[in-house]
């Protein structure tokens, strides 16, 4: 059968996104795969479509539980039933279930914790994992932001799964990423697909400003004059609420997005805007990863992000549907300041890893009282497991380094006086092929392809919970 | 901190009676942070025993995610108006705030302990699909993503026959009924169906709907629960086809918790109070906050294997001639007595107020 035939039987769709089909066939030849296509461009689809192909069960390790919730919405929403998500959020009568149908479902999604338990990889045993997908795979690496030591262990299991082939999926690595990902994962000789990660129809613009009150009265007046949907990432949370507020006074149809919010409330939001209610969101970097949306025409950074991945990642959200999208970088002077300091709140402290290791049994509880840190927790507990106090205290400064070192090429990109795109894109180790013709602030901008913010029709105001009960069910 | 939200300082809010309320139950007798516990409906012995003595049930879990950064700001509030007086130990009104008139609740904590979001959550999700359904639109970002709950709404989905428009028409036709009867005020109602999906109409954010209102974040949430209380009081004493089902287990049929109920079981087996704390691996004093529960729901419960009826006795009239339930003032009287002896004969007392 052809590709395309599957994928518009099992999927709806007619045909591939670029990429896509150079990894899937690899996959369906029984090669292992790393495969890296940037943010936006379907890397699900690699798996999804080879799991109506290969025998037996796909078996995805997910690093976030909310990504893993999100993806296991997504498949449902597609129509697929065969699905199911393991993590430590289950209740036990759940996973007692979960265990008697294991070798029944299509897709199997995994947190990395959860897989190297001894009563989890002996579930794993009895069943046939024909393809073990790393997603994320990034997280393998010591060097990264997304450190996940229980990455690192992935490997275990590839013998109890007898060997299934491997597809290591990531929207962000380096040349000494990628030959991370090989080692860990223990893979010979896999297909390495690299796409690009030059988003054609995404154009870099930078605005520079004298404090951060000029920076808001631009951003308000920018706001009002284009037309949505747009995000606006606002660095704190305490920052995305006080931005939504300014907007809103102006009478824009704005909200907020932060991991601080109810659940219950982040889920509105996000399904406000994917539906077209709401034209702007204000967030942390929290506010991505559920939404579906490919119309975004706009990506506004309040404040510098801490490193380009960082930026690429959020700025890849816009313009899934193809058409120009405009990714707006606001900086204002002392700007640094802030950033040197959110850089230091990513990493574990002295504190915490002295505490971590004068507590080695009691370490959850001191996430529980607050003296440490989840994620702080993760990292320390791994390095001391390796090395001594010291020697991780010493680790831990390396790592600094490394996060100042990639602060510091975010900043360069401030400064550019040469092509951003270029710049972006040798941050990964590649190289650019071509310019579109609206490419960064440096090349110039034609600003007219981007439309006006029109006024919308007010929406109706429900007086009635009886108006509001009739609207919902009509 | 919220930049659209009304602030603290205008008129009381009714969050703020609610805190008032409760606190002229338990005026001199208990700490500032007992109304928080009580109305987050924390399962432990001193607030599930304050409940049966103060007679507290309504406001029992009323808000369970109720955050103490707010609660906290709402209690500065109250010394800032002079309703409450500087006292490290215990809460103390002043006369101004025991003259407050407080207007009669419609909720019934005691009843539901916050098990009415199972019903808000069925109920989203049913609303949800049905408007979109009904709207040819099949597939949707469904509002809720818990397992559990999705499986037992498709079963009920599949049972009404969804699909069919008359079905539809019917679900909608109960919930104007039912919510029309419900003794609550209307705009209470007009939150609660703001929290509700449909295709076109995402549901609101706290916030939002705090801001279409003019009124503050805790009054909104407030007034949603109060809503859903009076709602299932409707449906529960009149049988409706299509919504009673969404009760299942959202009622506790005992009002026991689940621990005390294991707890009672093992002490009908014979098994004395230490005997059963070793076999649940528990504290002793984990399974004596279970005895003083047991107590206070049963008027019929056995005391003597814990102390003789003279002490009883004795407990009684101390907390009577000196009006305290206070444990350390009956303690000083009667320095013989332990704490949990204290404590089981004032859930035994007869004539509460």
């Amino acid at each position: 059968m052809k590709l395309e035939e599957v994928l518009f039987s099992a999927y709806g769709f007619s045909s591939f996104r670029p990429g896509q089909r150079e990894v899937i066939e690899q996959v369906i030849k029984g090669k292992d795969v790393v495969a890296l296509l940037p943010t936006g461009m379907g890397k699900s689809m690699c798996y999804q479509l080879p799991a109506h192909i290969l025998p037996g069960t796909v078996l995805v390790v997910s690093p976030l539980l909310s990504l893993m919730q999100d993806q296991v919405a997504q498949l449902k929403k597609m129509g697929e039933k065969s699905v199911v998500a393991i993590n430590s959020f289950l209740k036990p009568q759940e996973r007692e279930k979960i265990w008697q149908t294991l070798g029944s479902y299509r897709f199997i999604f995994i947190s990395p914790e959860m897989l190297v338990q001894p009563f989890v990889k002996k579930q794993l045993e009895k069943i046939h994992v024909s393809l073990l997908v790393a997603d994320e795979a990034h997280c393998i690496s010591q060097w990264g932001f997304d450190f996940r030591p229980d990455y690192l262990r992935i490997a275990e299991i590839l013998p109890i799964l007898k060997f299934p082939q491997v597809l290591a999926l990531t929207a962000t690595a380096t040349e000494k990423v990628t030959q991370e990902i090989k080692t860990y994962l223990k893979l010979e000789e896999p297909f390495i697909y690299k796409h690009s990660m030059d988003r054609k129809n995404i154009v870099y613009d930078i605005k520079k400003f004298d404090d951060s009150r000029q920076k808001l009265e631009w951003l308000t007046s920018f706001v009002r004059g284009s037309a949505g949907p747009g995000i606006i990432y606002a660095g704190t949370r305490r920052k995305s609420q006080e931005l939504a507020a300014i907007l809103m006074d102006q009478g824009i149809s704005a909200s907020y997005y932060h991991g601080g919010m109810e659940h219950q409330d982040r889920v509105f939001v996000q399904q406000q805007f994917q539906n077209g209610e709401l034209d702007w969101v204000c967030s942390t970097n929290a506010f991505g990863m559920g939404v579906h949306i490919s119309n975004i025409r706009h990506v506004v950074h309040f404040q510098l992000p801490t490193s380009v991945e960082g930026y690429v990642q959020e700025v890849g959200r816009a313009g899934r549907d193809g058409e120009a999208a405009l990714a707006t970088l606001l900086y204002a002077e002392g700007d640094e300041g802030l950033l040197q300091s959110l850089v230091m709140d990513e990493l574990p402290t002295r504190h915490e890893i002295q505490q971590v290791a004068s507590h080695p049994a009691g370490a959850e509880q001191l996430v529980a009282e607050g003296i440490v840190r989840e994620t702080a927790l993760r990292v320390v507990a791994y390095w001391l497991s390796r090395l001594s106090e010291s020697e991780t205290l010493r680790q831990m400064e390396f790592l600094q380094r490394e996060k100042i070192k990639q602060v510091d090429k975010m900043k360069k990109l401030v400064n550019l006086q040469s092509c951003i795109r270029e710049y972006i894109i040798e941050c990964f180790d590649q190289h650019l092929k071509g310019k579109p013709e609206n490419c960064c602030v440096n090349d110039g901008i034609d600003y007219s392809i981007f439309s006006k913010r029109l006024e919308k029709p007010k929406k109706v105001v429900l007086e009635s919970w009886q108006n509001r009960l009739n609207a919902l069910l009509p | 901190m919220f930049f659209n939200q009304k602030t603290l300082g205008g008129p009381l809010l009714l969050f703020e009676e609610l805190v008032i309320t409760i606190m002229k139950a338990i005026n001199l007798e208990r700490t500032i942070s007992s109304p928080f516990h009580l109305i987050k409906g924390k399962k432990s012995g001193q607030t599930i025993q304050d409940v049966g003595y103060y007679r507290l049930h309504p406001y029992f879990a009323a808000m369970p995610n109720l955050e103490k950064r707010l609660y906290d700001e709402v209690i500065q509030n109250l010394f800032a108006r002079q309703l409450l007086r500087d006292n490290d130990q215990v809460i103390d009104l002043t006369d101004k705030a025991l003259a407050h008139a407080m207007p009669a609740s419609p909720l019934n904590g005691w009843k539901y302990r916050g098990n009415e979001a199972v019903f808000l959550n069925r109920l989203s999700l049913v609303v949800q699909t049905l408007s979109y359904t009904s709207q040819q639109t099949n597939r949707f970002d469904p509002v809720h993503n818990a397992e559990d709950l999705q499986s037992w709404v498709k079963h009920y989905l599949k049972k009404i026959n969804f699909r069919d428009p008359a079905s539809v028409a019917r679900f909608k036709a109960e919930m104007l009924e039912s919510l029309e009867a419900a003794d609550v005020e209307e705009r209470s109602k007009m939150v609660l169906m703001q929290r509700l999906t449909g295709l076109g109409w995402s549901g609101m954010t706290w916030e939002q709907i705090a801001l279409a209102h003019d009124l503050h974040i805790l009054d909104v949430q407030l007034a949603a629960v109060e809503a859903l209380h009076a709602w299932l009081d409707v449906l529960e004493r009149n049988g409706f086809p299509m919504l009673s089902p969404l009760l299942d287990h959202v009622i506790q049929r005992s009002v026991l918790t689940e621990s005390t109920q294991r707890t009672e079981k093992l002490f009908e087996k014979g098994l004395s109070l230490s005997e059963i704390a070793a076999i649940r691996q528990l504290k002793t004093s984990t399974i004596e906050d279970h005895f003083v529960e047991l107590a206070m729901n049963d008027p019929f419960f056995n005391f003597t294997p814990f102390m003789p009826p003279a002490m009883y006795e004795q407990i009684v009239t101390v907390s009577k001639k000196r009006n305290t339930k206070r444990l350390r003032d009956i303690k000083e009287e009667l320095p013989d007595a332990t704490y949990f002896q204290i404590r089981l004969a004032l859930a035994l007392r007869e004539d509460q107020p």
